[in-house]
């Protein structure tokens, strides 16, 4: 390894800054957070890796003992030591063995532990309210579970391995230095608390000179990422040149300034490297001058030739695990930050209901609710709700299909628990195939000629629009659709299934025909079946066979004209 | 409103020579501090050992007293300061190099997107989060790819060459297992590379597979919900992270073997050069020089253990520029002339066919006369082409032959279109940036600033939250704030044609008509085509339903 990744980690700000994390909520310290998760799920996996560590370390120390062994009798006794030479290449290749499985060890349980999380992810996702869902951006959310798992894992496996062989692979060489000469070896260990307070010292002023650097130049980190996700709206403001300019002069500063901060922050990299460059020089000096029998210490003077080797050799092992953790700097920062953002997922209820995001939740307010006693609803009939926007007629067609907390005595339909129910917006689900698997994607066992006739009846079947008829291909996500063939899948979907019927704004936003077509449809269906529709379409609540109007509260009437 | 950009003003070519030379040699600098650091690391082992036995073979006879042990000591402090002033110097200056590398490159990649034609295509896909991070990873990876991948790669072929030519001069029979442990290690990366680079890309795709079901889930996550699907669907993007998990494992293993194997070449060499130097019969202090360099290759061992990282690096570098090749592989449109500020009276539009929004006909080209002081609204449904007809005016989409533009009388091509107009989108964003350079009116006074934002009615909220100068991000303004702050620009805009797509989307229905008919009353002087889904009594203006 030729350079520390810690650097990379402080350059990464640039881009990767504050972006996702600047939103985060949960603290490090919750009790049922993320990254007690990933540490229990690799608890065992991380035995198994320090195991393996541990036996990489005392093998590799074997080796330095073989080795050492055969060059010293080599050179002063002249003698090829069969034994020495076999002992150092069994040491070497058993150590090699040891430090594989200690990679493939850390490599399962990390692949261990970020399958455990998504599982958990998935189930908390499963049973996350939608309103809490929609308050935040789909494509952070996304974002973050492509990539913070794997970084938990990371943190909770290979940096946690790390810091306790900080304690254990030092610990081992000083053993086996002692095995020679403990005065050397307490040498070594009278390092490491100067170490320490250089350490103390550094990382106070990176921590310092970082903030100064957040404080003044904390707003260009990301300016790259946000000038290229605004792109379109520099264009269209015809401001190119102005912020081509503008950002490179924003990125040569945050430049300069993150260098002011490597410029200390590498200092703590140099402290391991002098440290044990200079115990090898110091060590090598010592031993040079006992040999000549210039100096007569104890534990430096009459030394074999491999006792002293051995004394090198293990020298500059005795610092390797400070060099690995070092390494291991921006998987800490990225690890938190994942474990920060992934608490999210777990947070409890308190912090789910009180969503207010303005894609999430809209307080609730009103008398009308109380007439929404759900065991009273009838059976069939067409139920509209009306009300201006921000009233909460889509919260409260939420609650009555179960998957909002209830407030204001509004409960979920009792029905829904065991028959379901279909919902019908322009945001429905449609799945990538063909038209009859979009139509029939939730209603398994309904027969191709039920499919067609409800396709044909909401005009789906046009072959200059959509090509195929139950066969025609649906894109990805239903991206060749239109906002009106979208609205008539879902149309089609009431038609094949006997649920009751959800409809959020069915109306909104069609051309007159498909408007009329929903209409005719949900009355159609409200004959048999229970259709409750939130909307603002007069011809739609006309209709209707009971209509409940839902007014503003004051307090958010204020809120909006302000 | 400053005059837009041509093309060779801000194009991602280096501006010569000198500019090439200026980036080359901070590099230069840190590949020779690197060397210098291992070097240094190598002699100081090197040197240490040496010393140890030349003394202990001194220490033996009666040349005890007369051995001068000062410059072999000398040295080996030496080494030892500068191995860590080298390695600190190649980590500042390296890390220097890159971050101006850095700023350089990212200034043409932007300037670069900004010519793709995708850029102004339908949907911005680089507005979402995840896309964002997934385009910023690769630049990332082509970023760090000299520090990573270049540097390392230099130092440890340089070691190499170096070790081996000192070993077939002092101890010449030791090649023999270096080179099969060479050969073995070269042939598993020409057997791993391929292999990696492949579950590279298959982790790529599962990633952005599991994206893209995980998005249609989260976009339709009530009516999923409602109906108790929503864990079936999620599931799916779940299978792919596993498929993800799986490739990175069976990666991992590849890294495991091929670290095991380069981890092996110091200390196989170090007992090889010293068992075949006593075999060529070098006995006492003949073996002084042979110890050196087998300890040296002990030293070098410690360089070689990231052969892996620096193979996934490059792997990692090949494919982001893969993929950053796909953003500007369409051909860039010529730059237009600055558009003079004199007005626009009619627009007259023949021929123009009519799309949906994926390129698709939709019915019969349209002939329309749009003329200024007379607004006009696009009313239709959603799907109907408002937005595309909006895009193909403002010359963002489609060709030249694309219809016939005329304004007053002459023809406006597509390239002329863009630079006259002010393309309003419905979606735009806010720049983490100040208030007022989100205006996008550097020349406008404060008075006509505040007079905008009075206008959309942001007023109060502008002042709260600090005036002109303060820092705005994205997420501190609701979806009706924002669209308000993007009406406010196309108000300090002055081209002659302003096109609003949408201008009261998220705007509540009383605020709605007080607003739009404010801006437009702004815009007097200027032809004003506008798209809505409803109409407004309140507003007067000519109406074409799509």
């Amino acid at each position: 390894m030729l350079l520390s990744n810690e650097p990379n980690a402080a350059a990464r700000c640039e881009s990767h800054g504050r972006e996702p994390s600047s939103s985060a909520v949960g603290t490090p310290s919750d009790a049922s957070g993320a990254l007690e998760l990933a540490r229990a799920i690799g608890a065992d996996g991380l035995r198994a890796t320090l195991s393996w560590q541990i036996a990489r370390t005392l093998l590799r120390l074997g080796f330095a003992a073989g080795l050492a062994i055969f060059a010293g009798r080599l050179i002063t006794a002249g003698t090829f030591s069969g034994p020495a030479f076999l002992g150092a290449i069994a040491g070497l290749v058993l150590s090699s063995g040891a430090g594989l499985f200690a990679d493939l060890a850390a490599a399962r349980a990390e692949t261990r532990v970020g399958n455990g999380l998504r599982v958990a992810l998935q189930g908390a996702l499963a049973k996350m309210s939608s309103a809490r869902i929609r308050s935040r951006a789909a494509g952070q959310l996304i974002a973050g579970l492509q990539r913070h798992p794997e970084r938990l894992a990371s943190l909770a496996i290979g940096h946690a391995a790390a810091k306790s062989m900080l304690a254990a692979g030092p610990l081992l060489a000083a053993m086996a230095i002692c095995l020679v000469s403990w005065e050397a070896a307490l040498a070594l260990l009278l390092a490491i608390p100067i170490m320490i307070i250089f350490f103390a010292l550094l990382g106070g002023a990176v921590r310092s000179k970082a903030a100064t650097q957040e404080h003044a130049f904390g707003r260009l980190a990301a300016q790259f990422s946000d000038r290229i996700r605004t792109l379109p709206t520099i264009l269209a403001n015809h401001a190119l040149a102005r912020e081509h300019g503008k950002i490179e002069r924003r990125m040569t500063a945050y430049a300069d300034s993150t260098m002011g901060v490597l410029g200390v922050a590498f200092l703590n990299a140099g402290v391991i490297d002098f440290f044990s460059a200079l115990a090898i020089a110091v060590l090598a000096v010592f031993l040079g001058l006992g040999h000549l029998g210039l100096v007569h210490m104890p534990g430096f003077a009459g030394l074999e030739l491999w006792q002293s080797m051995f004394i090198l050799v293990i020298a500059a092992d005795f610092f390797t695990p400070f060099r690995r953790f070092a390494e291991q700097y921006h998987i800490k920062a990225e690890g938190e930050a994942a474990a920060n953002e992934l608490d999210w997922y777990f947070g409890d209820a308190a912090a789910a209901s009180n969503v207010t995001g303005h894609d999430g939740a809209k307080p609730f307010v009103s008398n009308d609710v109380n007439r929404f006693d759900a065991a009273e609803l009838p059976p069939t009939g067409l139920i509209a709700i009306s009300g201006p926007s921000g009233a909460g007629k889509s919260t409260l067609l939420r609650m009555l299909a179960g998957i909002e907390a209830p407030s204001s005595g509004v409960a979920a339909l009792p029905r829904l628990t065991t028959g379901g129910c279909v919902w019908m917006s322009t945001e429905i689900y449609v799945p990538a195939g063909k038209l009859s698997d979009a139509i029939a994607w939730n209603c398994a066992s309904v027969g191709r000629s039920a499919l067609r006739q409800a396709a044909e009846s909401v005009g789906l079947i046009d072959e200059t629009l959509l090509p195929g008829g139950l066969d025609a291909r649906i894109a990805e996500g239903g991206a060749n659709l239109s906002g009106g063939q979208r609205v008539r899948i879902g149309i089609a979907r009431i038609l094949i299934s006997d649920r009751v019927v959800f409809a959020d704004e069915p109306t909104a936003k069609l051309d007159p025909t498909t408007a009329a077509l929903v209409r005719r449809v949900l009355t159609e269906v409200a004959a048999r079946r229970l259709v409750i529709v939130a909307t603002h379409d007069d011809r739609l609540i006309e209709v209707a066979d009971r209509h409940h109007s839902l007014t503003l509260p004051k307090q958010r009437q204020t809120a909006i004209a302000a | 409103m400053s005059v837009p950009a041509t093309a060779k003003s801000i194009a991602p070519v280096p501006s010569g020579l000198s500019a090439t030379r200026d980036a080359r040699a901070p590099w230069l600098l840190a590949i020779l501090f690197a060397v210098a650091a291992a070097a240094s690391g190598i002699l100081l082992t090197g040197v240490s050992v040496w010393f140890l036995g030349a003394v202990a073979l001194a220490g033996l006879g009666p040349a005890a007293l007369t051995f001068n042990f000062h410059t072999p000591a000398a040295f080996v402090r030496l080494f030892a300061l500068s191995k860590t002033a080298c390695k600190y110097g190649e980590r500042i200056v390296g890390h220097r190099a890159a971050l101006l590398d850095q700023v350089r490159r990212r200034a043409g990649l932007f300037a670069a997107m900004a010519f793709a034609p995708a850029t102004r295509a339908v949907g911005w896909q680089l507005g979402n989060q995840d896309r964002l991070s997934d385009y910023l990873d690769d630049v990332e990876d082509v970023d760090y790819a000299r520090l990573r991948v270049t540097m390392p790669v230099i130092v440890l072929l340089a070691g190499i060459a170096v070790m081996i030519v000192a070993t077939a001069w002092l101890s010449a029979p030791a090649l023999v297992p270096i080179a099969v442990l060479l050969l073995i290690i070269i042939t598993m990366l020409r057997r791993a590379i391929p292999r990696i680079a492949q579950a590279w890309m298959a982790v790529r795709i599962s990633q952005r597979s599991a994206g893209r079901y995980l998005g249609a889930a989260l976009a339709a996550v009530v009516p999923l919900k409602a109906e108790r699907s929503f864990a079936k669907v999620s599931g799916l993007a779940f299978a792919h992270f596993k498929n993800v998990a799986a490739e990175q494992w069976a990666q991992r293993r590849k890294f495991a073997m091929l670290d095991m194997a380069a981890g092996l070449l110091g200390p196989l060499a170090a007992l090889g050069v010293l068992a075949a130097a006593w075999h060529a019969g070098a006995r006492g202090n003949a073996l002084l020089a042979p110890a050196f360099l087998a300890f040296s290759w002990l030293a070098f061992g410690e360089t070689t253990v990231g052969v892996a990282r620096i193979v996934l690096a490059r792997i990692r570098e090949r494919s982001a520029r893969n993929g950053l090749a796909d953003w500007n592989a369409g051909t860039s449109v010529a730059a237009a002339s600055p558009f003079s500020s004199t007005a626009l009276r009619q627009l007259v539009l023949m021929n123009v066919p009519r799309r949906d929004p994926d390129g698709r006909g939709l019915g019969a080209a349209l002939n329309l006369t749009f003329d200024s002081g007379l607004p006009t609204a696009l009313i239709g449904a959603s799907g109907a082409g408002k937005t595309t007809l909006l895009k193909q005016i403002a010359g963002w989409i489609g060709d030249d032959n694309d219809g016939r533009f005329t304004g007053d009388g002459v023809v406006l091509l597509t390239a002329r279109r863009r630079a006259m107009s002010h393309l309003c989108l419905h979606d735009a964003a806010i720049l983490a940036d100040t208030i007022r350079e989100n205006l996008f009116a550097p020349g406008a006074s404060d008075e006509t600033c505040w007079a905008a934002l009075t206008a959309v009615e942001l007023e109060n909220r502008v002042a709260a939250a600090g005036g002109l100068e303060a820092w705005i991000e994205q997420d501190m303004l609701s979806l009706g704030e924002a669209q308000r702050l993007n009406l406010a620009r196309a108000i300090l805009s002055d081209a002659p044609l302003v096109l609003l797509d949408e201008p009261v989307e998220h705007l509540d229905s009383e605020q709605a008509p007080r607003i739009l008919s404010r801006v437009l009353s702004r815009l007097n002087e200027r032809i004003v085509i506008y798209s809505s889904h409803t109409q407004f009594d309140a507003i007067r203006g000519a109406q074409v339903a799509l």
